[in-house]
């Protein structure tokens, strides 16, 4: 086979790439396929795209593509643009970064797609702010955590462990009872 | 405070206390990320908007009663300074290249800092020795609490805080432990570690910044998702990947031992005789050096220097700080020198007191 791009040397890479579930397959020569490459692309242009450039890979898009492709892409994407800050969520995927807190808000549909891809889930689970998590119930924890190991220690004799262990225990204690430290 | 306080040549103190298991971990540090409501991200806001932040940020801390802040702001402080900064771990490479109204505001003993408009409007850092992961996710998480109460921050109940990085929206935490893991370096076993670590959503980097992969044996290991777990579970599971790597690296440095002993006191003793009285050093040769002599030292083969002294040569070795060390900036070659001759200083004092009687000595 005669590489798809040059049309001259003998095809001996092959790209599959899969968009919206459409599999495609490109046959190149080394010598092409080197210089699409994402990683030959001069990253010393911008500092930040190595990660933007990874960010499109894992939403899906195609680092290289024809002229009418990408005018297609591009307008569907630069059809949302944030009120707040003028952002496009192509400029999001290009630079890795969004520019303000109302970006979220306008890209609500899209970004779940990209999360999903790069946290363990969509949806936040954490700290809210105005509750106050118990730090108490994790100190708790870690002490019952070390109460086992020093168990073990003394079944095994390891006195010298043991006394580490109870020392740090301790110190935990301590720590609950003044109610951790003292910073506002 | 006046800056001068934060540029010593020597260890911040909140370094100088001994951590829990200080064999292995250097220090511990949590990191926050937090943005106010109706401001855009410092990669798109204006002046205005940057100084705005900035005033109203600063307000809020300097009203804290029993930690004293310091405030420097970024484009006052000539580059050499914002360098040592930067070495100290106290700001980010990026804060130190900002234009706009960027700042940085440090508790005293320099175990605080919150940058302002870096990335992020808010970057609140602690960082504690040894291994302190629950101990020091609660001095950020007070920090953090007290700041709700007088800043709007951003925050969304489906994606929780929000940032200007996808990486770091939800929590908005990072928890970072700096680990010195010569046995499992020599083995060859990092290979496999990091490989697994990614699969854990965790991240193994060098410690002196991009680029210096296992520069000094040293390296950081910090979660990557931040979105979807609660912090609790974020800490546990660094915590347990920690704890096992701990337990993988005394055993490697107990095989060591039993190995080639020989092989690997020669190695250490003669890191400590290049340290003690090379005179050419460069920043590569000192990071390796310091590994074999704070190895020997955890091994017990090298007695009479603390860690603490190690610890803060680490930091000395830098280019920064050689440079502010000799008053005046240096070419490469000249670093080199002097980092020799700091190296010497810092290396040869500790013993004096130990010194056999008869031993020359320069002065009395």
């Amino acid at each position: 086979m005669i590489c798809e791009h040059c049309k001259v040397r003998e095809a001996s890479v092959t790209v599959t790439q899969i968009i919206n579930g459409q599999k495609s397959e490109r046959h190149y020569c080394e010598v092409c396929a080197g210089q699409f490459h994402p990683f030959h692309i001069d990253f010393n242009k911008d500092d930040n795209l190595q990660l933007a450039q990874l960010v499109s890979n894992w939403f899906g898009l195609p680092i290289w593509k024809n002229e009418t492709q990408e005018k297609q892409t591009q307008a569907a994407q630069t059809a949302t643009t944030c009120p707040t800050c003028g952002y496009s969520f192509r400029q999001f995927l290009n630079e890795g970064k969004l520019g303000c807190s109302q970006c979220y808000e306008t890209f609500s549909n899209k970004l779940p797609q990209v999360l999903t891809k790069i946290q363990s889930g969509t949806k936040h689970t954490g700290k809210i702010p105005g509750t106050t998590t118990n730090n108490h119930l994790l100190l708790k924890k870690q002490i019952d955590k070390i109460r086992e190991k020093l168990q073990q220690a003394i079944v095994e004799e390891r006195f010298e462990d043991a006394a580490n262990l109870r020392d740090e225990i301790k110190d935990l204690e301590r720590k609950l009872e003044v109610g951790g430290v003292d910073t506002p | 405070m006046n800056l001068e306080h934060f540029l010593k040549n020597e260890a911040p103190s909140w370094m100088s206390k001994d951590g829990v298991d200080a064999d292995i971990v250097i220090s511990t540090r949590i990191r926050l990320a937090r943005n106010l409501a109706g401001y855009r991200y410092p990669r798109s806001f204006s002046e205005q908007e940057a100084k705005h932040v900035d005033d109203v940020v600063t307000n809020a801390l300097t009203n804290i009663n029993n930690v004293m802040f310091s405030h420097f702001t970024i484009k006052e402080m000539p580059a050499l300074q914002r360098q040592v900064l930067v070495e100290k771990h106290l700001i980010s490479p990026l804060l130190a290249k900002k234009e706009k109204s960027a700042s940085v505001v440090i508790s005293n003993d320099e175990s605080i800092s919150v940058m302002v408009n870096e990335e992020d409007h808010l970057r609140i850092q602690c960082l504690a020795p040894g291994f302190q992961l629950l101990e020091t996710y609660e001095i950020a998480d007070k920090l953090d609490s007290y700041l709700e109460k007088h800043l709007p921050y951003a925050f969304d109940e489906t994606f929780g805080y929000l940032t200007s990085c996808p990486t770091n929206v939800g929590t908005g935490l990072r928890a970072s432990v700096m680990m010195h893991l010569p046995a499992l370096t020599m083995s060859n076993q990092m290979k496999v570690i990091t490989q697994m670590l990614t699969r854990l959503g965790m991240v193994v980097r060098g410690i002196y910044g991009e680029g210096s992969e296992n520069l000094g044996n040293m390296y950081q290991i910090s979660n990557q998702v931040t979105l979807g777990k609660t912090e609790q579970e974020i800490l546990e599971d660094l915590q347990n990947v920690v704890s096992q790597i701990i337990q993988n690296e005394r055993k490697a440095r107990q095989s060591l031992m039993k190995q080639a002993p020989i092989a690997l006191e020669d190695r250490i003793q003669r890191a400590l005789g290049t340290l003690r009285y090379a005179r050419v050093m460069t920043s590569d040769e000192a990071a390796t050096c310091l590994s074999n002599v704070r190895l020997g030292v955890d091994l017990g083969l090298i007695k009479g220097i603390p860690i603490s002294i190690l610890n803060e040569c680490m930091i000395l070795i830098q280019q920064g700080f050689v440079q502010q060390y000799a008053g005046t900036t240096l070419q490469a070659t000249e670093r080199d020198l002097f980092r020799a001759k700091l190296l010497r200083e810092k290396l040869n004092s500790v013993d004096e007191n130990s010194k056999e009687k008869g031993e020359e000595k320069y002065d009395v």
